[in-house]
């Protein structure tokens, strides 16, 4: 569901193919630079309403590193 | 030399459009849209069915504030023109220099209402890059790969006229090979329209310099840059040219924040005629600076009489502003390029909404209607508030 969810917004911000996008996938691998990465980050936050502390940024790699994040800032 | 150009404004979004409107005398000034109740001003010179997505792809849009999205279709457009796009050697010793008044207002008002009006917590994480002052200088540069210096230049209503200047003077000095430079200003924001509202030199009617009913300036937006080389390198690579930048004046009045002064705006022509060595009389064809206040037009022809003595009377004299608008700094650089593209056609601009002069000016302002007349050398005026003047001196090239 979340993923779903993430998937979504992913597709809104960076304009990339919905079925490229898997719990695996690197972001890199969508064309997703550093500059994009917090452009995406700051999207998901807006949509969940939730914060992404800075400090775990540089380890968010794949879509699953996200919504792990998402999971561990909605407790 | 002038070896391209590139405009978009109210009088059309290319080259073609804006020359096609300035020879028919057209004016582009037209009710506000959207009209703001609370806003007393009511015309303005609006870019015509500008669709920004036509131009860039949605990721570009997100770094893209207005003032920078003009200033990139303008410079495209020049280059293109000039013949040297995707020319990689050219390219990589090419600077960018883009005058602006206000720069990206437009994101900087976007924030506020974000932070201060609806009171949200956050603001975009790109605004920064989106919003700095020097962005359209970056946003040029990396849309047309040039690779040499790159830099925004503000001074207001002249902040194009600058631009231009330095660019030749960076070209003449040899530190580049071509200067892509001119201006871009989209002023078109609730706070800086209430800003305008405030000052009370706005017309309600529309744009008439020089006459004895004109009753204020009228906004505009737009962009214009400018291919600028060397004669030399031009030939070498067959360009076509538009025109010689014979030479410029500049100066600061260093007296009063928004009135002009006849010292300093006498000085500035005189310093370009003296720098392009040219004597006064070998003038034909002023492009005014021209804003339609009274303020500006008494003083710039007072000025004119002074610097010309009785080559006056047979100067022909028109602001072009009465068309496209008063776009800020960047109506400088539409002027100059009007003022290029006048010697290349041999066709003058008028003053466009023309009654009656006023008593108080009393030169030939080619009223309403173009002038076919060769001109061999012509002046663009541009004075910005603060007493900034820059005076751009162009000559036909033969």
């Amino acid at each position: 569901m979340i993923l779903e969810k993430v998937a979504e917004i992913i597709v809104e911000t960076v304009h990339c193919n919905a079925e490229d996008i898997k719990a695996e996938t690197e972001l890199e691998s969508l064309g997703i630079d550093s500059l994009g990465a917090i452009t995406l980050i700051f999207e998901l936050e807006e949509a969940f309403g939730i914060e992404i502390p800075n400090e775990v940024i540089p380890s968010i790699k794949t879509v699953n590193d996200i919504i792990e994040k998402l999971e561990v800032a909605g407790q | 030399m002038i070896t391209g150009l590139g405009a978009i404004s109210a009088s059309g979004l290319n080259i073609p459009a804006f020359w096609d409107a300035m020879k028919a005398g057209h004016t582009a000034i037209k009710p506000l849209k959207p009209a703001v109740n609370d806003i007393k001003i009511s015309v303005a010179a609006q870019l015509p069915d500008f669709v920004p997505e036509s131009y860039f792809t949605h990721d570009e849009l997100t770094l893209l504030d207005r003032y920078s999205q003009l200033a990139v279709i303008a410079a495209s457009e020049a280059i293109n023109d000039a013949g040297i796009s995707n020319n990689e050697k050219i390219l990589t010793n090419t600077a960018i220099i883009v005058g602006s008044g206000c720069c990206a207002k437009h994101t900087d008002e976007e924030t506020c209402v974000k932070l201060f009006k609806q009171q949200r917590s956050r603001v975009h994480p790109l605004t920064i890059p989106k919003g700095m002052p020097s962005a359209a200088a970056n946003m040029v540069s990396m849309h047309l790969g040039t690779k040499g210096p790159a830099f925004v230049i503000s001074s207001a209503c002249a902040s194009g006229a600058h631009a231009i200047i330095q660019g030749a003077s960076m070209v003449q000095s040899g530190l580049v090979d071509i200067a892509v430079a001119g201006a871009s200003d989209a002023p078109f924001t609730y706070g800086l329209l209430k800003s305008w509202d405030a000052l009370r030199v706005v017309s309600n009617d529309t744009c008439r310099p020089f006459c004895k009913d004109r009753s204020g300036m009228v906004l505009g937006e737009g962009a214009g840059m400018l291919v600028l080389e060397s004669e030399d390198h031009a030939a070498k690579r067959g360009a076509r040219i538009y025109a010689e930048l014979a030479g410029s004046g500049m100066t600061s009045d260093a007296t009063h924040i928004t009135r002009p002064d006849i010292t300093g705006i006498s000085k500035a022509m005189n310093l370009a005629l003296n720098h392009a060595n040219l004597h006064s009389t070998e003038i034909d064809y002023i492009n005014a600076h021209g804003t339609g206040t009274e303020l500006n037009d008494i003083i710039e022809t007072r000025a004119i009489h002074q610097v010309f003595g009785d080559h006056a009377s047979k100067l022909i004299v028109s602001s072009t502003k009465s068309m496209h608008g008063h776009a800020l700094g960047a109506a400088s650089a539409l002027e100059i390029i009007a003022t290029t593209l006048a010697i290349y056609n041999g066709i003058v601009p008028p003053t466009a909404n023309f009654t009656v002069a006023d008593e108080q000016c009393d030169l030939d302002y080619i009223p309403n209607k173009a002038r076919e007349q060769g001109i061999s050398i012509a002046m663009s005026n541009s004075f910005a508030f603060g007493g900034l003047n820059a005076v751009i001196a162009l000559k036909k090239y033969s």
